[in-house]
């Protein structure tokens, strides 16, 4: 890489805190700062409940940050409108969900098309890049099969070809292989490897060591807070309380 | 092709798959709209077609027509008793009163008409020239009798279609010689065709001649110039009441009535008379067609609760869209249309329907019912309204959905 391209993702002070109804607030990110530059490998990890979904959801366009600021790709998003995020979420992010998030009633290829829909692209090249995107996670054959007639693990590579369709600079996954056994989570986070080789830039959160290790670059949250951003090799689980 | 045009084709698409997807679903919701709109289409095929019965049947009697006829003379005080009389020179009056074109007194009465072996009775109408005015026939062919046959009451009559069927089988009875009683009479002319009267009457089954004819030839009332009543035309329905008031004012002066007296003749204003019985006419169409645009209400009514249904069972569908991409246009558009769609096939083929079942019901009955393209403008319409109507909550609620929220929801 020869001109210092601007950070994919860059957060500065991030705060996040839940209003509810009766008044309360549940104050869950205290203030975080990160970098991601393009190609990178990161895993995000942290006990049940310290805010590593919540720091997803803004990462992904879903949610909006109670204070700080966030960029992607130089770009301020943390003040877009949400026809501006819908199209940031369309286009820069590709986005992988635990519970895989498929259309039910739709085919296979149907909902790797959904994306590029949105995109407004012809139907003709939304055929051409969805069996690619198919053909990337090993799915080509599949293409009118219900989610319902295929595995979790095959589900989950649906997942990751929807998001790769619209080429996305990021890719972001909320515990892809939560609902999956080793041996799928294995396949799943080779696909994440492979797409990382290939120059995307890929967050990962997960909870399991054995997952985490896939990534080069380890940050650990905490009580909302970044405990540890470094080397997953020198990362010791437990040292960082 | 522009972008956004691309997405809401994609946007129709999506909504025509989710359509299809819930099959039962859909058809009974679109049922409502068809049930709907081909009740409102029926509806209204009956209200035109009444009102072009009424005006058919009005088409007999000319425009902004007074009917001056007599009145019970009073006697001390009370009504009853013996008729005053009309005659030919109240007519001769009239005729000189400001925006009147047109004054027919008439007398009319049944004969036996005879033709070869032939007979038939019918009314017999004896007027001026005028009639034809104020009665409006037109001649099909021949010619109506003119002041010459007035001035010399010349023996000639015009007849209605129904005496040339009779008497002629539908041959040309023009120049031909018929008798009413012992005197011939020449066909001088034969009347187009009017069809029924209000009172369900045949308006064709009808002799006219001249009045002066009637008098020397066949003489018929007891009293001298004694007519039944006199119509009058005014040019304008503006001058209507001017004219009724200018002709009570000429014929109390007629008629030598005293300042105290009351009028011994009665002025009936027709077009007053027909304006009432239109209306009626119109006001059953819109009874007609409201009440079976409730039904159209209520299956719109049903279309609402569907796409709410629809909404919140497919709240993780509009939270999974909306996470990939889709922007809040896109999503209203997809539940709107989905409304839309539904309600504009229903609307079609309720249309079709109704207008189907509309002929059938007319060719049974022997009616002829109209297709007005204010029954497609109509259907059309109501596809648009009602699908915006009861799509646009539930699509406003899909749209509102946090996607966050929506996508937590199992
Ligand atoms: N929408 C919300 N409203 C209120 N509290 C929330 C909401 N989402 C998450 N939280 C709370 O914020 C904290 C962090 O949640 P989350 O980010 O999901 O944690 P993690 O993914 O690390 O398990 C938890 O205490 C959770 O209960
Ligand atoms: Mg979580």
């Amino acid at each position: 890489m020869s001109a210092k391209l601007p950070p994919v993702i860059k957060i500065a002070s991030l705060h996040k805190t839940y209003y509810m109804d009766g008044g309360q607030n549940y104050p869950v990110l205290h203030g975080l700062d990160l970098k991601i530059e393009a190609g990178e490998f990161v895993a995000i990890m942290g006990p049940s409940g310290s805010g590593k979904s919540t720091l997803m959801n803004i990462l992904g366009c879903l949610d909006k940050p109670t204070r700080g600021e966030y960029y992607i790709d130089g770009v301020l998003v943390s003040k877009m409108n949400q026809d501006e995020l819908a199209d940031v979420r369309n286009q820069k992010i590709g986005f992988v969900f635990q519970g895989f998030n498929l259309l039910m009633q739709r085919s296979i290829i149907d909902n790797t098309k959904i994306p590029m829909m949105y995109l407004g692209l012809t139907g003709a090249e939304q055929d051409e890049r969805a069996m690619k995107a198919l053909a990337h996670v090993k799915l080509t054959g599949f293409e009118t099969r219900l989610p319902t007639q295929i595995s979790g693990g095959m589900q989950q590579r649906v997942a990751i070809a929807r998001a790769l369709v619209n080429s996305p600079s990021l890719l972001l996954a909320d515990e892809p292989t939560g609902n999956l056994d080793s041996k799928t989570s294995d396949e799943v986070m080779k696909i994440f490897t492979d797409l990382n080789r290939e120059g995307k830039t890929v967050v990962v959160i997960t909870h399991e060591p054995d997952v985490a290790r896939y990534a080069k670059r380890l940050v650990y949250i905490k009580d909302g807070l970044i405990k540890y951003d470094g080397d997953v090799k020198k990362f010791k689980a437990g040292a960082n309380g | 092709m522009d972008r956004r045009i691309v997405i809401a084709r994609a946007v129709a698409s999506e909504a025509w798959i989710s359509i299809k997807a819930n099959k039962l679903r859909s058809f009974l919701t679109t049922l409502g709209i068809i049930i709907g709109v081909c009740a409102v289409v029926i509806m209204v095929a009956a209200g035109q077609t009444v009102q072009n019965m009424i005006n058919q049947q009005l088409s007999g009697i000319g425009a902004n027509l007074l009917i001056i006829r007599p009145e019970f003379t009073t006697q001390g005080g009370l009504r009853g008793g013996t008729q005053s009389i009309i005659r030919t020179n109240d007519a001769d009056a009239i005729r000189n009163v400001r925006n009147i074109i047109a004054v027919s007194p008439m007398v009319m009465t049944t004969r036996q008409i005879a033709y070869k072996s032939q007979n038939f009775a019918t009314q017999l109408i004896a007027s001026t020239t005028d009639v034809a005015k104020t009665g409006n026939y037109e001649i099909e062919s021949g010619r109506f009798f003119d002041e010459r046959d007035m001035r010399g009451a010349v023996p000639v009559v015009v007849i209605g279609s129904t005496i040339q069927q009779e008497l002629f089988h539908g041959a040309d009875p023009v120049g031909e010689v018929i008798r009413i009683g012992n005197v011939p009479f020449t066909v001088k002319g034969l009347l187009k065709t009017k069809g029924q009267g209000i009172g369900g009457q045949d308006q064709d089954a009808v002799v006219l001649m001249p009045i002066t004819t009637f008098r020397r030839r066949i003489f018929g009332t007891r009293i001298p110039n004694r007519v039944q009543m006199i119509m009058a035309q005014v040019s304008d329905e503006r001058f209507i009441e001017e004219a009724k008031l200018q002709i009570e004012v000429v014929l109390r002066e007629t008629r030598r009535l005293k300042p105290d007296a009351e009028n011994d003749f009665i002025i009936d204003n027709m077009t007053e008379m027909l304006n009432t019985i239109r209306s009626v006419g119109l006001y059953l169409s819109v009874l007609l067609a409201s009440i079976a645009g409730i039904s159209l209400v209520v299956g719109s009514i049903g279309i609402m609760n569907m796409m709410l249904v629809s909404v919140s069972e497919r709240t993780r569908e509009i939270g999974i869209r909306k996470a990939i991409g889709a922007k809040n246009s896109s999503i209203l558009m997809q539940f709107l249309l989905e409304s839309i769609l539904i309600s504009f096939i229903g609307s079609m083929v309720g249309m079709v329907l109704g207008i189907g079942l509309g002929q059938i019901a007319g060719a049974v009955m022997g009616y002829a019912v109209p297709i007005s393209y204010m029954t497609v403008l109509l259907a059309v319409a109501v596809a648009i309204v009602v699908g915006v109507a009861a799509g646009i909550v539930p699509a406003m609620k899909a749209t509102r959905l946090d996607p966050i929220e929506a996508l937590r929801y199992q």
